[in-house]
């Protein structure tokens, strides 16, 4: 059902697999709809391929609520260059997996 | 020894009451999206350092054509703009295109030197320029009696805010114009000469007038608190030897080539031929990116700069000072509410 199966080029610099972990990927789709105070979708309903921006229609300052958001809920600090490429659910789900791991 | 500072959590610092209460009322207008629209080539009067006579935008060719204006607006209606900023040379002389782009997009702001009014129906914010007292306004943009005329044409007029240009020459001059604002209940707010690419005159800032600016800056807030619109952090933001670009990495087209998302995606300066340039595109185009601490251009630039701010409650407190002010100078009918930190707080790295 993902029209993303393969690694995602996100700059000529960062390259993140696409994350298939299903918690995180419910867990970010929940904070968007809280925070977006999006109508007829849940967290297991949410397209997670969606284009946040072209698709969902958020804007840079409804990108930073929600990297604030997940600054409290992971514990980790998203840079303000990485905004314009954490385009979708499942990019923002393997940044912040790779976040996590790279603090191991 | 130092203690750690206590690292916040964005849930902790608007767990706060009076800073929950604050940042729901500002966030409501994060839906507000620019570009702005020279309306026309001519100006009633010719001021040293005018932005708009420097570069090519002025030699553009002129559609006063309201079909085409409607078209153009229909068309940025479109693309999600929600906040227009009408400017140069000087909009009040085009009040019929101002009125086509009324009836398109309702929110927004006109940039006038005041002299001509904008009929009342043209229900936009009016900032009205004012470069000193009314002597140095003869020296340097040749008008006489400038401030009486502009206070007389803009008086009980909920639309108009002053704004004072300081420059190395009107610094003192401010309070003269604050006080003068203030018996006669209008509103009054700050910005600071940037200076236009290639200028090399004597309006240029120096880290002594900054310094001397930034007084004066607190003192007026402090002494006239109902006339001035501004806060502690905006007098810091915008008097710091670093202009706004190296502060706080400018989000406008000219000085950002992500076109993903924000300002760098949505943006446009129009010229008066209705076309636009990404590599000249910005709030006040032809001004020195490196001495750029203008009003507009904070409005945009701290603004967009929250997650960096939210570190605790004192620095995200006055960075919602800093939105609730621009706000309160750019949005009709926003009511500006009390300063929530008294304290100059330094701008945070990234």
């Amino acid at each position: 059902m993902f029209r993303h199966d393969h690694p995602a080029t996100l700059d000529n610099h960062i390259t993140v697999a696409m994350s298939n972990d299903s918690t995180t990927v419910t867990k970010i789709a929940e904070i968007i709809i809280n925070e977006l105070k999006l109508e007829d979708v849940t967290p297991e309903s949410f397209d997670a391929d969606l284009d946040l921006v072209d698709e969902v229609g958020i804007d840079s300052m409804d990108l930073a609520t929600i990297a604030l958001v997940l600054r409290d809920e992971y514990g980790i600090r998203i840079d303000e260059d990485d905004y314009p490429k954490l385009t979708t659910v499942r990019i923002i789900a393997a940044y912040i997996e790779d976040k996590l791991n790279s603090n191991d | 020894m130092q203690s750690p500072q206590k690292e916040y959590k964005f849930s902790d610092i608007i767990a706060d009451p009076v800073i929950r209460k604050r940042w729901e009322k500002v966030r409501r207008y994060f839906f507000l999206r620019e570009s702005t629209y020279d309306m026309s080539n001519r100006c009633n009067i010719r001021c040293e350092g005018c932005y708009y006579f420097t570069g090519e935008k002025q030699f553009a060719d002129t559609n006063s054509d309201p079909a085409a204006w409607r078209n153009l607006f229909l068309e940025e209606k479109k693309r999600g703009i929600t906040f227009v900023v009408l400017a140069g040379a000087e909009p009040a002389l085009e009040p019929e295109l101002c009125e086509v782009c009324f009836q398109e997009i309702p929110l927004g702001a006109i940039a006038t030197n005041g002299l001509k009014p904008i009929p009342k129906h043209i229900d936009y914010r009016m900032h009205i320029s004012v470069w000193g007292n009314d002597q140095t306004s003869l020296a340097v943009r040749k008008a006489p009696d400038m401030l009486l005329r502009q206070m007389d044409n803009y008086k009980n007029d909920p639309r108009a805010v002053f704004v004072y240009t300081f420059s190395p020459v009107n610094i003192d001059e401010a309070r003269e114009v604050t006080q003068l604002l203030a018996e006669n209940g209008q509103q009054i707010t700050f910005n600071m000469f940037s200076a236009p690419v290639g200028y090399n005159g004597h309006l240029r800032h120096t880290a002594g007038t900054l310094a001397h600016t930034r007084q004066v800056m607190t003192e007026l807030l402090s002494e006239f608190p109902e006339t001035v619109l501004f806060s502690p952090y905006n007098i810091i933001a915008h008097t710091e030897e670093k202009g706004l670009h190296e502060l706080f990495s400018c989000s406008y087209p000219r000085m950002n080539p992500s076109t993903d998302i924000g300002l760098g995606r949505s943006f446009r300066q129009y010229r008066t031929d209705l076309q636009w340039d990404r590599d000249a595109a910005c709030c006040v185009p032809d001004t020195d990116c490196g001495d750029c601490r203008h009003y507009a251009a904070g409005s945009a630039v701290v603004t967009a700069r929250m997650y960096r701010h939210a570190t605790d409650p004192k620095t995200f407190s006055a960075w919602l000072d800093y939105v609730d002010t621009y706000l309160a100078v750019w949005v009709r009918r926003y009511e500006k509410g009390d300063n929530l930190c008294p304290d100059p707080k330094i701008p945070p790295a990234q």
